[in-house]
């Protein structure tokens, strides 16, 4: 398993994390991108001239190694992950000598998955010798994370280094809480951030992310350079077996037209699973963590306001109410939905790009040997596809405002080190720990031990993570291939969304907004409720007070501009 | 599963000796069967999801990737989900945190509650209803997550293991319940007792505590159930995880099962060497870890519910 | 019994209140350890309670952050989707109060009169497995029964007749939760009857026979006044417990079914308290529960006193 597989981005899949006694839900409205947060002190964002100035400046690694798929630059600056479909065959060192000088440093990431020990563990021995200090890695259960996080602020807890996604970011109220943490301006801004190279190789997109109440606080992990919430996959064998050419499915209308033919429910198999976050480029309208967007007429809408919105939900009601989609996707269980798809329960599933790997494919095949994964070629309504890109970090990492300034001079050549690109010696050592121990190259990738399975865990990289390119996993390297190619083509249609990456912090009175809304959504894409319920709902969500949050948002684009 | 468990219970009804005593009439037929009926059906909605966790985490990826969900009807056998969750180093050194937890915990608890029980199980003691008060309002108001974490970690509970016993050792719905046994089943015993002049603590040694067997034992397992599947203080208060108790380190497997919100992947499945597992499987394995214990225990429980226990204690 | 308590009362009224204190010592004594605990672990933290009565940032503090009077409560009562909650509440509990509660009484009298040991021991060793399910366990096994797509529809469907919608049925949906409590709680609930049946002398039983009466006098005469105080102990601190019904179990289940089947008082505080950092929200909303929680639990208190029995304390 690639530790790395927690990088790829399907921000939305917005979760049912189904532990066993314990689960944690995040409103599907709440999963806030850039770490839009509630503020008592205005709107947290920052102008475009002054953001210049924060900035670090963005210096492209001197040493890139040629990959075997180039990336694809799209429209918007937004470009398709290039792919390499082997570990370069001799590693290059970009970070000149051990960056730490024997400083410790507890820092806390969450962490989605079996912890490893820490007393005994080669792989975290063998990075913090390489990296001259001793980062003593606390992972905490990504899953009670938000349960945890404001006790460590309220009680004084913060460790010397921590990590906070996005989505955790409004129940903290972050614009207040950023505080807590060291300003890095005095350090990367600008060209102070060349001393650290493989920092100032980072898009200057996710340094954006990483700036709150006019300062530079975070660290990012970097998504990529096309990061958005998912599309709908079908599944090619079954589509093969019943005679349907996927290339000819250019329009929602057409794409509904396959419930019938698909959808045979004493066999058990239903053509769709619940569609609605993976259809927003269809019918053109954001979705979270996005909200916002600019009609033709310069007016500003919410997402809920779009027409394409309300197309979406009256598209997926008809189909939930004539028996297309299965029953488990209306019953909200969402999190088997990749087992639906794995057994052909569900034909058409939409999920995140991450989901399309080498992986998924022996995931698939274990269920059905000719299990074929493909994704549908990008189309819209209209005929003029556009695909709006989520914040391209998603989760950043702080300094405790408490440490020294060596401490941070320290902590960030530290996090010089761990920002080393694919293709260098330090990013195997930090993603698979030690050659012969942790992992072994296998068909010229890395695959981990059962030794490194048990004590790899995506930590370090938590902490910062530079440009990620696609890799093989599983061994599959036509799904790559697939993957890339449809990324290639994904990205010719990538759109920024009104206040792109703006961390724009709006009033708390809004926040009781959402649940109401998002109520109702679920009960009209289940089929539950007529879309004429969501009109009505649509009407209180304005007069409630969603009318004034537009007006809040005319006046950051006045004074700040929509992040354009 | 359902008819194999049927018959067997039935044979067994024929089979085992009966302990009817001589002055009880025999049963009818109607009643038998009435009585068959309900037990037969109690036992078989609770066996049959249960063979379905067992056999879930007992199957090989393909078979719960086919079934998208529990499987019914094994196909193939593997021990690969409780492999991974026992090679982990952690295991080893959480299940002594877990059974120290438990056995120091319940040990407290037990001292704790029946102590408070009889204390407040006389009718007219002094301040007994003001007390009982000081009890029952502590049930409805909690201050919060948060001022409870400060609490704590201002006495020093944060990153130590007392955090794991202490702030959750009195349960004053155990309390309440053992004093109503206290109070309802031996008061003309300790009336006796007082007559005789024995002091409180004599009384409650060697005349309730005797007579009271059953709901101690009964107590005893809500307490030693509930420290030994405890993590959430763990999750609080000890950010270390070489200090976790075993279920803080077995509930992590379960979420490898989850995507983590910023993507959708990690969703497919681990690594057992080269065998990849579901992650039902593994989150299967997890709950059937966690009804071993208390199958293990449960019996000694459920000795005390012998009918006429008391029998001894009045006669004599 | 009864009488003797009640003369040792009389008597204990006109004691002056000094020579009480003194012969009770050893019982006070016996109460402090867990009233020490209580007042550090349980009382000391409710000064959060305060926050309900505050604009409360986790920054601020408890100190520093602002008052802001009944502003919260008076916002919260303003709230129709506050209402629907509790009357969500109230019904869901009513429900189970009536289909669950007299359950595990039932099925504790049904283990108690089978002579069988064996059969007794596997039946008892079995039910109360499920109290170890976690709700999301439950809720899935459950799915894969009756859900649209689970055992028995399909089976349903295979053979021609009209599926049956229980899982995402707002209407049925208190039927359903109850179901699943029974299913997953009733094993579990029987054990404190279990050991109240235990400790009934058995002479009684033996004496009865011989004067004739059959099983059910018995069992009208014996069984159930040797354990109707514990019945009436559990059934007070069930009301008491009446504003709470199953958190988890709602929340798994609020995107099968919708907001307004689903939605109870302290899932409305979780949505908009915790989930918007409305800390004072949640605050005030379970200083709420917790008025009307201790007012359920006192009435039913007194109600249990007026039909003579203890319930959480002698009268």
């Amino acid at each position: 398993m690639n530790p790395l597989d927690g990088l790829r981005a399907d921000r939305r899949r917005f979760l049912e994390l189904a532990g066993l006694g314990a689960i944690a839900f995040a409103g599907s409205g709440l999963l806030a991108g850039c770490g839009d947060a509630k503020t008592t002190n205005g709107p947290g964002t920052t102008g475009k001239d002054q953001l210049k100035a924060l900035l670090p400046s963005y210096v492209e690694a001197s040493n890139a190694i040629k990959p075997d798929i180039a990336s694809v630059q799209g429209s918007n600056g937004f470009f398709s992950d290039a792919v390499f479909l082997a570990y370069p065959a001799s590693p290059v060192t970009t970070a000149t000598g051990i960056p730490g000088k024997g400083g410790t440093y507890v820092a806390t990431t969450p962490l989605w998955g079996a912890i490893p020990g820490t007393s005994g563990n080669s792989y975290y021995e063998a990075v913090n010798k390489a990296l001259g200090a001793n980062v003593k890695i606390q992972p905490s259960d990504g899953t009670n994370y938000e349960k945890v996080l404001p006790t460590l602020f309220a009680g004084d807890k913060l460790p010397d280094w921590i990590q906070i996604p996005s989505w955790n970011m409004p129940k903290l109220g972050f614009a207040d809480a950023v505080g807590k943490f060291a300003d890095l301006g005095p350090y990367l801004s600008g060209d102070l951030v060349k001393a650290y190279p493989n920092l100032a190789a980072i898009p200057t997109s996710a340094w954006q992310c990483c700036i709150w109440n006019g300062k530079l606080y975070g660290l990012p992990v970097y998504y990529g350079g096309a990061t958005f919430n998912g599309m709908p996959f079908y599944r090619k064998d079954i589509f093969d077996k019943a005679g349907i050419n996927a290339d000819e499915i250019d329009s929602p209308d057409k794409l509904a037209a396959l419930g019938k033919e698909l959808t045979n429910a004493n066999a058990g198999q239903w053509a769709f699973g619940d569609m609605y976050g993976y259809i927003n480029h269809m019918f053109k309208f954001p979705a979270d963590p996005n909200r916002w967007t600019i009609d033709a007429d310069g007016k500003i809408l919410h997402r809920y306001e779009t027409p394409g919105h309300l197309e979406a939900l009256n598209w997926q009601n008809k189909l939930a109410t004539a028996g297309y989609i299965h029953p488990d996707a209306l019953a909200d269980k969402s999190q088997d939905a990749k087992q639906r798809f794995w057994s052909g329960k569900e034909v058409i599933s939409g999920d995140g790009p991450g989901a399309w790997t080498g992986d998924d494919s022996s995931s698939g095949k274990a269920a059905n040997p000719t299990y074929n994964r493909q994704a549908f070629k990008i189309f819209a309504a209209d005929g003029k596809p556009e695909v709006l890109m989520n914040p391209s970090a998603g989760m950043y990492s702080f300094l405790n405002g408490k440490l020294s300034a060596d401490q941070i001079k320290e902590a960030l050549a530290i996090a010089n080190y761990l920002a080393a690109p694919y293709g260098s010696a330090e990013w195997l050592t930090i993603n698979f720990g030690v050659d012969g121990v942790d992992y072994k190259m296998t068909d010229g990738n890395p695959v981990l031990t059962e030794k490194g399975s048990k004590e790899v865990a995506t930590t370090y990289q938590f902490l910062i993570t530079p440009l990620t390119p696609t890799t093989v996993k599983g061994g599959d390297v036509q799904a790559t291939k697939d993957y890339a190619a449809w990324q290639g083509d994904m990205v010719k249609y990538a759109v920024k969304p009104a206040f792109y990456g703006m961390n724009v912090t709006e009033p708390a009175q809004y926040a009781k907004l959402v649940q109401p809304m998002e109520d109702t959504i679920k009960d009209v894409r289940y089929g539950r409720k007529p879309v004429s319920a969501y009109e009505e709902a649509l009407k209180s969500w304005k007069a409630q007070g969603g009318d004034q949050l537009r007006a809040f948002y005319e006046d950051i684009r006045q004074k700040y501009g929509t992040g354009q | 599963m359902t008819t194999t468990t049927a018959t067997d219970l039935a044979e067994q009804k024929v089979r085992a000796p009966s302990n009817r005593p001589s002055w009880e009439e025999p049963p009818t037929a109607a009643g038998q069967t009435g009585k068959g009926a309900v037990l037969i059906f109690t036992v078989a909605v609770v066996i049959v999801p249960l063979w379905m966790v067992v056999i879930t985490s007992l199957s090989p990826q393909g078979a719960v990737n086919q079934a998208s969900g529990m499987v019914l009807v094994p196909h193939g056998i593997t021990t690969a989900a409780y492999q991974q969750i026992f090679t982990n180093q952690l295991i080893m050194h959480s299940l002594l945190v877990s059974l120290a937890v438990t056995l120091i915990g319940t040990a407290i608890s037990m001292v704790v509650t029946i102590l408070c029980a009889y204390g407040l199980s006389r009718p007219g003691s002094y301040a007994h209803r003001p007390i009982l008060m000081l009890l029952v309002v502590t049930m409805f108001f909690s201050g919060g997550l948060i001022p409870s974490f400060l609490v704590v970690t201002a006495l020093g509970g944060y990153d130590s293991y007392w955090s794991m016993v202490l702030p959750s050792a009195v349960s004053v719905f155990n309390i309440l319940v053992m004093r109503g046994f206290f109070a309802g089943t031996a008061q003309e015993l300790i009336d006796a007792a007082a007559i005789d002049g024995a002091s409180e603590w004599r009384t409650l040694w060697s005349v309730v505590l005797p007579t009271s067997r059953a709901v101690v034992a009964v107590i005893a397992l809500f307490y030693g159930v509930g420290y030994w599947n405890t993590f959430f203080n763990a999750l609080l208060y000890l950010p270390d995880n070489q200090k976790w108790p075993l279920q803080m380190v077995i509930y992590t497997y379960t979420l490898q099962g989850n995507s983590m919100p910023g993507t959708g992947v990690t969703n497919t499945g681990q690594y057992f060497g080269h065998q990849q597992i579901a992650p039902l499987a593994i989150q299967m394995a997890v709950v059937t870890l966690t009804l071993i214990p208390i199958l293990l225990i449960y019996p000694f429980v459920q000795r005390h519910f012998t009918k006429g226990m008391l029998l001894g204690a009045i006669k004599g | 019994m009864r009488d003797g308590g009640r003369v040792q009362k009389r008597t204990l009224r006109r004691a002056d209140r000094r020579r009480r204190f003194l012969r009770d010592r050893s019982l006070l004594l016996m109460v402090i350890p867990a009233v020490v605990l209580l007042l550090i672990f349980n009382y000391a933290p409710m000064f959060g309670t305060a926050t309900a009565f505050q604009n409360y940032s986790i920054y601020a503090g408890f100190m520093h952050s602002p008052w802001s009077g009944l502003e919260t409560f008076r916002s919260m009562f303003a709230d129709p989707l506050f209402w629907q909650s509790l009357e969500n509440t109230l019904v869901l509990s009513l429900v189970q109060l009536l289909l669950f509660f007299p359950i595990p009484i039932a099925l504790a009298l049904l283990l108690n009169s089978v002579m069988n040991n064996r059969v007794r021991t596997i039946v008892q060793s079995v039910v109360y497995l499920p109290h170890f399910f976690s709700w999301v366990l439950a809720v899935t096994i459950f799915q894969e029964m009756l859900g649209g797509a689970g055992a028995l529809n399909q089976a349903l469907r295979q053979h021609g007749y009209a599926t049956w919608d229980i899982m995402t049925n707002p209407d049925a949906f208190k039927f359903l939760v109850t179901a699943q409590v029974v299913w997953k709680e009733a094993g579990w609930g029987i054990i404190v009857f279990l050991a109240a049946l235990a400790a009934i002398d058995q002479n009684l039983y033996e004496a009865s026979a011989v004067d004739g009466a059959g099983r059910w006098r018995r069992m009208w005469h014996i069984t159930l006044p040797g354990i109707r105080s514990i019945v009436v102990l559990m059934l007070v601190l069930r009301l008491g417990n009446t504003l709470t019904v199953g958190f988890e179990q709602m929340l798994i289940q609020r995107g099968a079914v919708g907001r307004d089947a689903s939605e109870v008082l302290d899932t409305y505080a979780y949505y908009y308290g915790v989930v918007n950092a409305n800390f004072s929200l949640g605050a005030a909303a379970s200083l709420f529960k917790g008025v009307l929680s201790l007012i359920l639990i006192l009435a039913a208190n007194k109600i249990a006193h007026l039909v003579g029995e203890d319930g959480l304390y002698r009268k």
